[in-house]
């Protein structure tokens, strides 16, 4: 019997039979049971298991039939490991907090930062808006965020950087308040170029019915490539590495940065 | 004595002791307190030489006087431990506040640290008394016992406390569709009895890639 | 109205007309309704001098002016949000730590550390510590951004307090304060150690301290 961590003497000491079975163990890490299951997770968010649990790169021969069933973003397959064994394993990022969300034949997307892990009776595509990626089916995954999620509902206007997801409503559109942007701020930077974009001249406007997933920060997490789709007409940023939507033919708006705005998540 | 006013602000109520804390940690205080360098790594020689070789990552001071003193680093989350004669294995960027009656050695753990780099060295802390540890994010206990082993991330793990034995094992293949490198990442395996102490967030490591 | 707190990150602020808020540019997350923001570098009243005191600070943080119909969430940096209910006295804050506050306080811009004569000394060293603060008075709600949280520590008559300067966030009540070195300081000099220095804050008020060495 062990001495150390004895109940009474502080925070308790967990072991395998007292952690929870995909569930929280607290608001910045989650636990996921493996049973001889898979899971798909992002490298780098394993920070403890017990038992004995294989990761492979996805791309590993074994997998392929997985991977083709539920992961449909192959241009940034090496992020992500499959997690597959018997025991329980601790994910967490960055210690922002962590939730799990279920789907019930549903979708949602989110940006790819956020995203840890994924069951593999969801599949996950990319979104057609740059940098997010959508999630299909039914399943549980688990995101992380810079605070609590805060969910909303539409109508609604967001500062892309606050911006964790959303679900079952249509992507959003730009909204650009032109009266900030023709203001003293604006025309500054129209003229030296200094002080960045900031949300409070251009959002994303989401509007019909769904929910909004919000985070609490403006300080992004660290942007995780979603590969570049395949360069063809009709599809925003094909071919153009680092997922350029915006034409660039387009009449530049006074106040609008370019390339720097573009970086800023917008 | 030690008290957490919050998750992240450890206070010490002080009557005329002293307490070793982590150089520039102290946020405020009332009453009078003095404050003192110390140098980490222990006493005697052994203690120079560590230093030397440690080039004096630990950088202690010693605070001693009356009244409350509050401890806080950026942001990290704090935990107390308690110690009656046991030691405690801390990454020396971890540590706060030790009662100034404990001793605080440095321990040489290659394995580890030839995964992290920051960190190839272990501060060792024993004695009667309380410590205040730090972590990115509230640490989690984690029992090892023999019919449990534990592996750990080399940037999540923060301290433990028993009789463990550490291993070094690789427990990740990499091959991707795109046909990139068959690179691996290391994991530290915990046996005995004991328990570790693992944060929600992992330093970068340079093997530690899952 | 005052600001209501979602969680420890996030708060909801209610805009009315003729009710406007002053927020720190960036602070902004999300909002519904008809809502307008101006940015506004001369930041609410104050006039010439208050802006020459804050060039003088390095204090220009940018503020805008929230005006119109709905609500509008604030957040900045994922850093914990301390909300303030002022009753007619005034808080010492640093600007950069200002998220958000209601138009119907009185904004200004004061010197820490000015009582001491200890300044000449220091303030080559504590140079970019802010010690040029902004004072908000009456009756109103600010919320103040910390890293990591705030505590609140009480000053009592005979009973000061004394802060790290880099930990520093904010304070409120008849507070005198003054720059100090502490005993042992020679030790710390040249080790960046916040120790070297220490504001000191006396009176009966209380100090709001957070869990950092980190500037904002």
């Amino acid at each position: 019997m062990s001495t150390y961590g004895t109940p009474g003497a502080g925070p308790v000491a967990h072991d395998p039979m007292t952690l929870p079975a995909d569930d929280n163990v607290d608001h910045y890490t989650f636990c996921v049971e493996l049973k001889g299951t898979q899971w798909f997770m992002q490298k780098g968010k394993m920070i403890a298991y017990y038992g004995s649990i294989e990761f492979n790169g996805i791309g590993h021969g074994r997998l392929d039939r997985l991977v083709r069933t539920s992961f449909h973003s192959p241009l940034h397959a090496s992020d992500w490991v499959v997690a597959e064994g018997s025991g329980k394993m601790l994910l967490a990022d960055r210690a922002f907090d962590v939730n799990s969300y279920d789907l019930e034949d549903g979708n949602l997307t989110i940006r790819s930062g956020n995203l840890l892990a994924f069951q593999p009776s969801l599949s996950l595509k990319q979104s057609i808006v740059p940098g997010f990626l959508t999630l299909i089916g039914t399943g549980k995954f688990v995101a992380a965020s810079n605070g609590p999620v805060v969910f909303m509902e539409p109508p609604i206007r967001v500062d892309p950087q606050a911006l964790v997801g959303w679900a079952d409503c249509p992507s959003p559109c730009h909204h650009y308040d032109h009266g900030y942007m023709t203001g003293v701020m604006g025309g500054l930077r129209a003229m030296t170029g200094l002080g960045g974009a900031s949300g409070e001249e251009h959002q994303f406007e989401f509007v019909g019915a769904g929910t909004v997933l919000l985070q609490s920060s403006e300080a992004l997490m660290a942007e995780q490539a979603t590969g570049t789709p395949p360069q063809e007409p009709g599809v925003p940023g094909g071919g153009i590495p680092g997922g350029q939507g915006q034409g660039a033919g387009a009449p530049r708006l006074p106040g609008q940065l370019g390339d720097l705005q573009r970086r800023f998540g917008l | 004595m030690f008290r957490l006013q919050s998750s992240k602000v450890l206070a010490v109520d002080m009557t005329g002791d002293a307490v070793k804390a982590k150089n520039g940690s102290m946020v405020a205080y009332d009453g009078e307190m003095a404050f003192k360098k110390l140098s980490g790594g222990g006493e005697g020689l052994r203690g120079m030489v560590t230093r030397r070789l440690t080039g004096e990552q630990m950088t202690l001071m010693e605070v001693k006087g009356h009244g409350t003193c509050f401890f806080a680093d950026r942001a990290s989350e704090i935990n107390l431990v308690g110690l009656r004669g046991e030691t405690l294995y801390v990454e020396s960027s971890n540590l706060l506040v030790t009662d100034g009656g404990l001793r605080t050695g440095t321990t040489f753990t290659g394995m580890r640290g030839a995964s992290q780099g920051n960190g190839l060295f272990t501060t060792t802390i024993e004695g009667h008394g309380q410590a205040a540890i730090m972590s990115d994010g509230p640490a989690l206990l984690l029992r090892v016992s023999a019919q449990y082993p534990l592996t750990v991330d080399p940037g999540a793990y923060v301290a433990h406390q028993g009789n463990l034995r550490q291993s070094f094992q690789s427990g990740v293949t990499f091959r991707t569709l795109m046909g990139e490198g068959g690179g691996e990442a290391f994991q530290i395996r915990f046996e005995g009895d004991g328990v570790v102490y693992v944060q929600p967030s992992e330093r970068n490591t340079i093997a530690g890639d899952v | 109205m005052g600001f209501r707190e979602i969680n420890s990150k996030m708060i909801e602020a209610t805009v009315a007309p003729g009710q406007r808020l002053f927020s720190q540019r960036g602070a902004m997350l999300a909002y519904k309704g008809e809502v307008g923001f101006t940015p506004n570098l001369r930041g609410g009243q104050g006039g010439v001098m208050s802006m020459i005191g804050r060039r003088v600070a390095n204090e220009d943080t940018p503020l805008m002016t929230v005006e119109g119909n709905g609500t509008v969430l604030f957040g900045h940096g994922g850093h914990h949000i301390q909300v303030i209910n002022l009753t007619g006295d005034t808080l010492y804050v640093e600007a950069d730590r200002l998220l958000a506050f209601e138009g119907t306080l009185e904004q200004g811009t004061v010197f820490l550390g000015s009582q001491g004569g200890v300044m000449g000394m220091v303030r080559g060293q504590v140079s970019g510590q802010g010690l040029f603060t902004t004072s908000l008075k009456g009756h109103g709600a600010v919320a103040v951004m910390a890293h990591g949280g705030v505590i609140e520590l009480p000053i009592i008559p005979q009973r000061p307090v004394r802060v790290d300067p880099q930990a520093y966030v904010a304070h409120h009540g008849d507070v005198r304060n003054r720059l100090s070195t502490a005993l042992g300081w020679r030790d710390m000099v040249g080790r960046g150690s916040g120790e070297a220095f220490q504001l000191e804050l006396s009176g009966s008020g209380a100090v709001y301290v957070q869990a950092s060495e980190e500037k904002l």
